[in-house]
């Protein structure tokens, strides 16, 4: 499912702005937007989703226009969502609660609805304790019962907001597993601060800063953002004082910087390889200069 | 909004808290009419005549009971923002004012089963220690035309009123109005008790049912204020209070639909 943004704004009471002015093509696949806190990406993903209304501006999802009421629900029908604050009824069961969601999704038969559950919670690996109440589950296998709801009625379009906030490692490199093979036919758009999680799942990305993009494009693109912008300094002395400091790692009796500046912050600095964080951060400094 | 209702009356049913606080406050019922509460009649003057009976005992049950089902409903709409669940509902594709209707359904239904139970409990013992089937017949009629509007009106409120202020603030506001509004004598202070606004079911009683006032006056309070809010009470004014209970439902229902509706955009 193709998702068209045409100069999307959104301002709330008190003249906050919190979207200005968005052009953005997702194409099929898995796509990531990345901001840091505050930048718009769960408003952009509330409005897709069809939970707010936007200022001004079109959205367009596989055609259907999500500011009027017929295309919200056209898009509701076919969209899995996922929201930052994830939230779950602590006295149902994970099958009660997908059950309770499924009928919401419009799963009315119940044999349907009860082997795409099963197969669901196969998914997400979360077969043994389906029948166990949602109270005592961590927060990782929450997140997974999210992805389950999420998937019942086997949408097109996924959009995840933040899924990897707050879990340990393991369980963030098992989501990150789960949503790239879940990508396939289907489109799913990945909000998140964390860069790591875009490197590691998404060939075509966005960026947005205070409201704005700031970036759209492949991976590769934003890297090269960081094209002889990142050096290594080492030193037994002060820190740089020019640049960003992106990495410090004790080295010998001194210290290893790793430092994204656009020009070299030390006689003594070394070109160093960008990596999408840099990218992303000579991005920023470039957009929002500090 | 079957989903909605049905899930929803699940998890209130399942609630501790909900089973613990309404023994509590049947005991203290209990204990309040002790030895009366043994008689078919709770000592109205109704003696071995299972209408009376079941018109006292309706009004014995709600007059604490109601407040306590209030107190339980008081955080049921606005737990699905509250537990982060919102957003998951609202992003699919189902009625939101299906799914309004569905939980107040589903909630307030589940919530009016302990009441259900006490209110039949007694009549259920009455049936069988009186000997009198029609105690069962009476108290079925009470419950419908008595009980259940005010359950339907006071759950409307008891889940929109959080909307505007913090529960803890509407669980002791809906106790000051319980006591206000409903059970103080009209005479004391103006007030809604006895009106046609009342939750307690007097029209129903007295313009349905004929029940005297114990002390032989026809249905009025001379000395009142509010007096015309207390029409005289006959039969028709009686279906009226039925109507004017689930209407201020349905318009409380739906002003908490347009102010959902509302803080969407």
């Amino acid at each position: 499912m193709r998702i068209q943004i045409n100069q999307l704004t959104k301002t709330y009471k008190g003249d906050v702005h919190a979207l200005k002015g968005i052009d953005l093509d997702v194409p099929t696949g898995m796509y990531g937007l990345l901001g840091s806190n505050g930048a718009g990406k769960t408003t952009l993903m509330r409005i897709l989703a069809g939970l707010l209304r936007p200022t001004s501006g079109t959205v367009r999802l596989g055609g259907d226009d999500v500011t009027t009421k017929e295309g919200r629900l056209a898009v509701q029908r076919t969209l899995g969502y996922l929201p930052q604050d994830l939230g779950v009824y602590p006295d149902l069961t994970a099958r009660q609660f997908l059950d309770y969601i499924a009928l919401l999704k419009g799963l009315d038969e119940r044999s349907v609805r009860r082997r795409r559950i099963g197969e669901l919670l196969e998914v997400v690996a979360l077969g043994e304790h389906a029948d166990r109440r949602l109270k005592g589950y961590s927060g990782g296998m929450l997140r997974r019962v999210g992805i389950a709801q999420a998937l019942l009625n086997d949408p097109r379009l996924l959009i995840v907001d933040e899924p990897t906030t707050g879990l340990d490692p393991e369980e963030r490199i098992r989501f990150r597993t789960l949503l790239s093979h879940l990508a396939g036919e289907r489109t799913v758009l990945l909000s998140t601060h964390i860069v790591e999680d875009v490197a590691q799942t998404c060939r075509h990305l966005a960026v947005l800063a205070k409201g704005r993009l700031v970036f759209q494009g492949d991976v590769g693109s934003l890297v090269a953002r960081a094209n002889r912008r990142v050096w290594t300094v080492v030193t037994s002395g002060a820190a740089p004082s020019t640049g960003r400091i992106v990495a410090a790692l004790p080295h010998g009796s001194g210290m290893r910087y790793r430092v994204v500046a656009p020009v070299p912050p030390d006689p003594m600095a070394q070109p160093a390889e960008p990596t999408l964080e840099d990218g992303y951060l000579a991005l920023m400094e470039a957009a929002v200069p500090a | 909004m079957i989903a909605t209702l049905r899930y929803e009356f699940l998890m209130q049913i399942r609630r501790p808290i909900m089973w613990i606080v309404y023994g509590l406050a049947f005991a203290v019922l209990v204990a309040a009419m002790w030895p009366g509460y043994r008689t078919l009649d709770l000592g109205s003057g109704g003696g071995h005549d299972p209408k009376p009976a079941m018109l006292a005992s309706a009004k014995l049950t709600m007059s604490l009971l109601a407040i306590v089902y209030g107190c339980l409903l008081a955080d049921r709409l606005i737990r699905d923002r509250r537990l982060g669940v919102a957003a998951i509902l609202d992003a699919s594709p189902s009625n939101p004012g299906g799914r309004l209707v569905g939980k107040y359904l589903g909630v307030c239904g589940a919530t009016a089963v302990p009441i259900a139970l006490v209110f039949f409990g007694r009549a259920v013992v009455y049936t069988f220690t009186e000997g009198k089937a029609e105690t069962l017949a009476w108290a079925l009629a009470v419950f419908a035309t008595v009980i259940l509007p005010a359950l339907i009106f006071l759950g409307a409120l008891a889940l929109a009123g959080p909307l505007l202020i913090p529960p803890l603030v509407f669980r002791v506001l809906f106790v000051a109005y319980w006591f206000w509004g409903n059970l103080i004598p009209a005479d004391m202070m103006p007030t809604l008790s006895h009106t046609i606004f009342a939750a307690t079911g007097d029209y129903v009683e007295y313009g349905l049912f004929d029940r005297a006032r114990p002390d032989g006056v026809v249905y009025g309070w001379p000395d009142a204020a509010l007096n015309f809010l207390r029409p005289a009470a006959t039969p028709a004014v009686a279906v009226l209070w039925m109507g004017v209970m689930v209407a201020l439902a349905a318009a409380i229902l739906l002003l908490t639909r347009l102010h959902a509706a509302r803080s969407e955009s």
